[in-house]
């Protein structure tokens, strides 16, 4: 469904990503690994339309997206939670939400349906519904960005990080918010530092090492592989 | 009483004309994050433009009006293709400068068009009446309740519709509007036509009870930034409540303490305000 072959992104003389060979087939939840810096986020970058690539390419079920710009790539249905969420601090969660329906903007009916379901996965969206996006704990602020994600109705969705700078409860029920995405059709693309609770839920990871893969497969292979073992489950 | 009353209303015309030109100023201030100092030819041309419909071309008065509003909204989003756009990735002070470049640029245009002489723009309303004690022309009327009408429709376009609220998205968070499919480049020529019509509007408006000359924008622009900065950068609320603020200090001042500092009102306003409130008085508690 989403596939990078060889895809390169440089930030000045700086090569953030190299020669990336990404495959996220359609269901799948798919795991980016890595630490801070290693190119996950420029991945995404690349891949929303927000950076280009120096060669290589992003086919999007066969079509090359690349050189698309951000907007065309939401229409087409990917769509990222970025990890600085991005929100828009001044707006109230509700018009928060509206502006993620902004390519569904003349279909009223299916916007009212697609907030309701947002409301359903986060009941505590619904409550908040008329305060400030700013206003919002850190968690809640994860699940706008998501809900607000949704609204556009992805076929593909990239997170990048939404467990960052969250209490560790809040982290499970994250996940599992995002195991109920998927579960009602969305493909996802996740990328995350807590490898555990990340590949549990994965069907498929890769692992990032200073802008290169450097392992990927099957979540179980990637628990029994002793390189990834060491630096991302601390055994 | 009655001149107060009288000065209050002065104070409404004039402050309705500051906040529709601080308006447009602080919704391209969410789009370059920079004062734009090329306003205040936006609000020169706007006035040159409806004198010269009317003048020239002998047109009615609002027909005057409603082309200079198109053709300096084009203006404005030239500006911002020919200019601001290439430059989108630069820095501040690279903007900076070229605002500056297009004023000098502008102002330049106007002179050599139609000459550095300081004209009059004739109204139709321009007969007194007297209401409880006040007297105005029909003028000044239009003034005060157009700025209004205008404001009004610019808040519910703002608030109750997609297109207009993209404006605001992209004001608050550049990259977070792109993510959810908003095309900035869009919202960016949106905001500059919108940005020119309010300074065409202002201009049209207030030029019968002023005059139109080529640096007729610079005191109401300089006064237009000091509106800004006490209602808080990119604030809309701050923008219409700080135009009144200086529209009734101005009038009040100049009958009460003296008219020869009317216009220094704006800038002893500024100190004071910042003194007390650095922030400004409607400013945004996250960027």
């Amino acid at each position: 469904m989403l596939e990078l072959r060889g895809a390169t992104v440089n930030y000045g003389n700086f090569s953030a990503v190299q020669q990336a060979d990404i495959s996220v087939e359609e269901g799948d939840i798919v795991v980016l690994l890595g630490a801070n810096g290693a190119g996950k986020s420029t991945t995404f970058r690349a891949i929303s339309g927000l950076v280009r690539l120096v060669s290589g390419e992003i086919l999007f079920k066969g079509d090359s997206i690349d050189g698309k710009s951000p907007d065309k790539i939401v229409q087409m249905g990917i769509v990222q939670c970025a990890e600085d969420r991005k929100l828009f601090p001044q707006m109230s969660v509700e018009q928060n939400l509206m502006m993620g329906a902004y390519v569904h903007r003349k279909n009223k009916k299916q916007i009212r349906k697609s907030l309701e379901e947002v409301y359903e996965l986060f009941p505590i969206l619904y409550d908040k519904r008329t305060n400030f996006a700013h206003s919002l704990s850190g968690g809640q602020q994860q699940m706008l960005a998501i809900g607000r994600a949704l609204m556009s109705k992805p076929k593909v969705m990239l997170l990048d990080e939404p467990s960052t700078g969250l209490a560790p409860l809040v982290v499970e029920q994250m996940f599992k918010s995002i195991q109920q995405i998927n579960n009602n059709g969305t493909t996802i693309l996740l990328a995350e530092q807590n490898a555990k609770v990340a590949l549990s839920i994965a069907t498929k990871g890769y692992v990032y090492e200073n802008g290169s893969i450097a392992v990927e497969g099957k979540p179980k292979e990637l628990f029994s592989n002793e390189k990834v073992r060491k630096a991302y489950l601390g055994a | 009483m009655d001149i107060l009353l009288q000065q209050l209303f002065n104070g409404l015309t004039i402050g309705s004309v500051y906040s529709l030109v601080a308006l447009g100023l602080t919704l391209v201030y969410g789009i370059l994050h920079i004062p734009n100092f090329a306003h205040g030819a936006l609000y020169m041309l706007g006035g040159y433009l409806t004198l010269t419909m009317m003048v020239y071309f002998g047109m009615n008065y609002w027909v005057s009006i409603l082309i200079s509003i198109l053709t300096v909204g084009l203006i404005s989003v030239l500006m911002e293709r020919i200019v601001f756009h290439p430059l989108r990735h630069s820095t501040p002070i690279q903007h900076k400068v070229a605002a500056i470049g297009i004023l000098l640029f502008l102002e330049a245009v106007a002179q050599l068009i139609w000459g550095p002489d300081f004209r009059e723009m004739s109204t139709p309303y321009g007969q007194a009446v007297t209401l409880g004690g006040v007297t105005f022309t029909w003028q000044r009327l239009i003034i005060v309740v157009s700025a209004i009408g205008v404001m009004v429709l610019l808040y519910l376009f703002l608030k109750k519709t997609f297109t207009g609220s993209t404006i605001i998205a992209m004001a608050q968070n550049r990259e977070g509007a792109s993510l959810v499919g908003i095309n900035t480049n869009k919202v960016a020529i949106l905001t500059f036509f919108v940005a020119g019509a309010l300074a065409a509007i202002g201009a049209s408006l207030s030029s019968p009870i002023n005059l139109v000359f080529p640096g007729m924008g610079h005191l109401v622009i300089l006064k237009a930034f000091v509106i800004i900065i006490i209602g808080g950068m990119g604030s809309i609320p701050g923008a219409i409540l700080g135009g009144y603020i200086l529209g009734f200090a101005e009038s009040i001042g100049a009958t009460y303490i003296s008219a020869d500092y009317k216009d220094i009102i704006a800038f002893v306003l500024l100190i004071a305000i910042l003194s007390i409130k650095p922030q400004g008085i409607f400013a945004k508690g996250v960027a």
